[in-house]
């Protein structure tokens, strides 16, 4: 038996799209192997076949070498298949351990301490820095991102597909992980991995599928390829320059904050903007850096000395909505839960924000909503089947992008982009990129808020870097390099 | 169309279908239920609780619970009752519109500012205005007023009326308000990511106090016509109604947690329950059974709907 798993012909529609056409992929025992492709390629529709959240229309999966077709999650799981999807679906009032348990653990009669005192023993091996009997709700994205993870690997599964796992975490906590799949490699477990980062395939996988517009393109050794062939199979074209940068910082200063201080985590923060310049902020997780971005736009309690945007002075901003008008916008970190409704069609998520410029009286016109939304899903590339699709159907990506689009529908004067570009994918990222440089040549203040290194380093013309709520210190020019900025980000000073 | 698209149709509007089939069922074991009168009559009786069902539909949608639509319905109509007794119509109407109103707003603004739970409030406002009403009224009921109000329960225009008429006009409104508006976007969004719905920059506080407003001058509209139609303002009125008006919204395909429904499923919610009032009456069905063949049509309802 060569595969532990296969999938073979796998067709998979939706209404209005073929999301998988013919697609075989295959997985090896003890191999990591990257599964790449656009936003909406159909990579996520792959592993909910694979994992019986989805039924496929046609095709077989063999799992040991008898075909399966798994009818939910849970039986995938009892069978030894364990997935991590990228919807994270954790219970938000329960605790830590709890979340973990459910699913896994059979006897009701485990004690409530016997439990925690087992999840912290796991948390602590995998090196997790969170407590297992606190509340999901209390925990930031990519806290709820570890416990995922911990919970697929609390049983011993023989498949484990993790669905862009490293898109909500930092590279500090994305190295954890890495150890833990070598570990797992060791004991002959086979990993899925999905990720829109390339170097992380390089530097994990050992065979990688692709797959654009639900159709397969093709199967590799890593040790056989570079990055720009798969690009090349991904896009279907070559992409020259990853990380575009054109932007002209001037002299002139258009925001400053002084002396910021956020929720009871933000302490004394100030920095300012110049014209044409892209700023960033830096951190690990908890360092504070997306409270910064909440704090300034009203949404949690926040407190300064000074604050201007222009020659404005702003005393307070008691509300988001307070924020818009000021011409400071942001776009949040999740997605999901701050960032769309997902109920609603693609068309008035984007005209929520962007009321103002179709109504009269309280009256919206939609012929004129309906004629935005395509001009956003144009400039966005968004891939929708029409732009009534709900947004909960989309594909993470395009999720993404329709957050872009309603944020920044609205010319602001300063944009907190928190993680935009979050579960991207590489062309889409290059068109992000260029974004920023066009938003910062207009004149418009960008606080570039990532934790992606890469994109930190080779964007920005300034780097915040936060460490517990306090600033570091920011970096300029050459000063700023990954090891620079992981240095101040774990509390060293640099030289 | 094909029967495809008609088949999606029909789950997307569970509530038609109900109606539909309910009113096959009577009609084929009576003559007396599928005529003209007999459904004016259907949708006369219909008419108040529908009103009242129309504003909890854009509460619900919004995330949110009113359980005190009986009691400003009672509320307004005793005040209503007492300004006839010295006033114009004119005044009387607006001060019970008012009382709604003033109830829905006292609802947004606790639930909004203190962020308390809507259930909770409202289950605490309709004790406080049931007992308001009672303590109004020294709980005897106010009768007798002029043939001209009483033309608002009784009256009709070319056959049809009043309160249908009125029913059909604020069932408009609310269709426009819901699909055509800010308000409705608005709702649709708090209901479905309040956090989401906040950081676009929707004042979410204020409409959620307008919503409330709506549900309680709409619980007022309902107490008016009651009123004209028994000629008489009792406390005891509206006892129970929010069970039915929940009941009609999440008929209609109306979720509880929000950001679900719309107003013509509300209607032929109210529609249904209704129906089966009329129908089991016309069929000599005992009262003691009527509650939970509405209960067992409630269910079979809200599970044929869980597949969407
Ligand atoms: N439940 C659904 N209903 C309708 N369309 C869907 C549904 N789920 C997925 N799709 C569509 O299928 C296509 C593939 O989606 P999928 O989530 O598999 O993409 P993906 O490769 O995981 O993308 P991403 O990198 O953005 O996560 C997309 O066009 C998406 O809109
Ligand atoms: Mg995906």
């Amino acid at each position: 038996m060569e595969y532990i798993l296969e999938a073979k012909g796998i067709t998979k529609t939706f209404p209005g799209v073929v999301a998988l056409d013919n697609v075989n992929f295959n997985l090896k025992k003890g191999e990591v192997h990257a599964l790449l492709g656009e936003n909406g390629a159909g990579k996520s529709t792959l592993i909910k076949i694979i994992s019986g959240v989805y039924k496929a229309d046609k095709g077989t999966i063999l799992y040991m070498g008898k075909t399966v077709s798994f009818n939910s999650p849970t039986e995938a799981m009892k069978a030894g298949i364990a997935t991590i999807h990228q919807e994270l679906n954790l219970f938000e009032d329960l605790t830590v351990a709890e979340n973990i348990a459910v699913g896994n653990v059979e006897s009701f009669l485990l004690s409530k301490r016997k439990l925690i005192n087992i999840t912290d023993k796991l948390l602590k091996n995998l090196n997790f820095n969170i407590h297992a009997n606190s509340t999901v709700r209390n925990l930031n994205t990519s806290e709820k991102q570890l416990v995922s993870i911990a919970k697929a690997l609390f049983l011993n599964s023989n498949v484990i597909i993790m669905d862009e796992p490293t898109a909500t975490i930092t590279e500090h906590e994305a190295k954890i992980l890495f150890n833990i799949i070598n570990d797992l490699k060791k004991k002959g477990i086979s990993i899925i991995f999905i990720s829109h980062r390339l170097e992380e395939v390089f530097e994990i996988a050992d065979r990688v599928t692709v797959l654009r517009d639900g159709k397969f393109v093709g199967t590799t050794d890593v040790g056989h390829t570079s990055e720009q062939e798969l690009i090349s199979m991904m896009v279907g074209r070559k992409i020259s320059e990853m990380y575009p940068k054109y932007n002209v910082p001037k002299k002139k200063e258009i925001f400053s904050v002084h002396d910021l201080n956020v929720g009871r985590i933000v302490k004394n923060v100030s920095f300012s903007l110049k014209e044409g310049e892209i700023f960033g902020i830096a951190g690990l997780v908890g360092s504070g850096k997306s409270e910064i971005a909440l704090g300034i736009y009203g949404y949690i309690p926040s407190k300064w000395k000074q604050l201007k945007v222009g020659d404005k002075v702003i005393s307070k901003i008691k509300s988001p909505d307070q924020a818009l008008q000021e011409g400071i916008a942001m776009v949040p970190e999740d997605r999901k839960t701050m960032g769309l409704v997902l109920e609603l069609d693609v068309m008035k998520n984007i005209t929520l924000q962007n009321v103002k410029e179709v109504e009269k009286g309280g009256i919206i016109n939609w012929k004129k909503a309906d004629d935005i939304a395509r001009e956003e899903i144009g400039k966005y590339s968004i891939k929708v089947s029409s732009v009534k699709q709900k947004v909960k159907t989309l594909s993470g990506g395009n999720q993404q992008k329709a957050v872009l689009a309603k944020v920044l529908r609205r010319v602001p004067k300063v944009v907190f982009m928190v993680e935009p570009t979050r579960g991207i994918d590489v062309g889409a990222k290059v068109d992000v990129y260029k974004i920023v440089n066009n938003l910062a040549n207009n004149g418009i203040g960008v606080v570039f808020i990532s934790s992606e290194l890469p994109e930190i380093v080779r964007l920005c013309d300034r780097v915040l870097v936060m460490h517990r709520g306090r600033p570091m210190g920011i970096l300029e020019g050459n000063e700023i390099t990954q090891e620079n900025i992981l240095k101040l980000a774990t509390g060293v000073d640099v030289e | 169309m094909n029967w495809r698209t008609i088949l999606r149709k029909m789950r997307e509007y569970p509530a038609i279908v109900g109606f539909v089939g309910i009113v096959i069922f009577f009609a084929l074991l009576s003559d007396r239920f599928f005529t003209l009168s007999n459904f004016l009559i259907i949708l006369r009786q219909v008419s108040i609780q529908a009103i009242i069902a129309f504003g909890m539909t854009i509460v619900i949608i919004s995330g949110g619970i009113d359980l005190s639509v009986g009691s400003t319905l009672a509320l307004s109509a005793v005040i209503l009752a007492d300004f006839l007794k010295s006033g114009s119509i004119f005044t009387a109407v607006f001060m019970a519109l008012l009382v709604g109103a003033a109830m829905g707003a006292a609802n947004g603004l606790i639930i909004a500012k203190g962020k308390i739970q809507p259930f909770i409030v409202t289950l605490a406002t309709m004790a406080i205005g049931r007992s308001l009403t009672l303590v109004y009224t020294q709980g005897m009921p106010i009768t007798g007023f002029p043939q001209s109000f009483r033309f608002i329960g009784r009256g009709d225009v070319a056959g049809i009326p009043v309160p249908i008429i009125i029913m059909l006009s604020l069932f408009a409104l609310m269709w426009f308000v819901l699909n055509n508006t800010k308000l409705g976007l608005y709702s649709y969004a708090i209901g479905g990511n309040e956090i989401a719905a906040k950081l676009s920059g929707v004042k979410v506080d204020r409409y959620k106090i307008i919503i409330y407003m709506i549900s309680g001058v709409f619980s007022a509209v309902s107490g008016i016509i009651l009123t004209a139609r028994l000629n008489s303002a009792q406390p005891t009125f509206g006892y129970g109604y929010e069970l039915d008006a929940i009941a009609a919204v999440v008929l209609g395909g109306a979720s509880l947690t929000g950001g679900k429904g719309h107003i013509l499923g509300t209607l032929f919610g109210a529609l249904i329950m209704g129906t089966l009032n009329n129908g089991l009456n016309i069929l000599n069905v005992s009262p003691f059974y009527q509650q939970a063949v509405k209960g067992i049509i409630i269910l079979i309802a809200v599970l044929l709907e869980r597949e969407n």
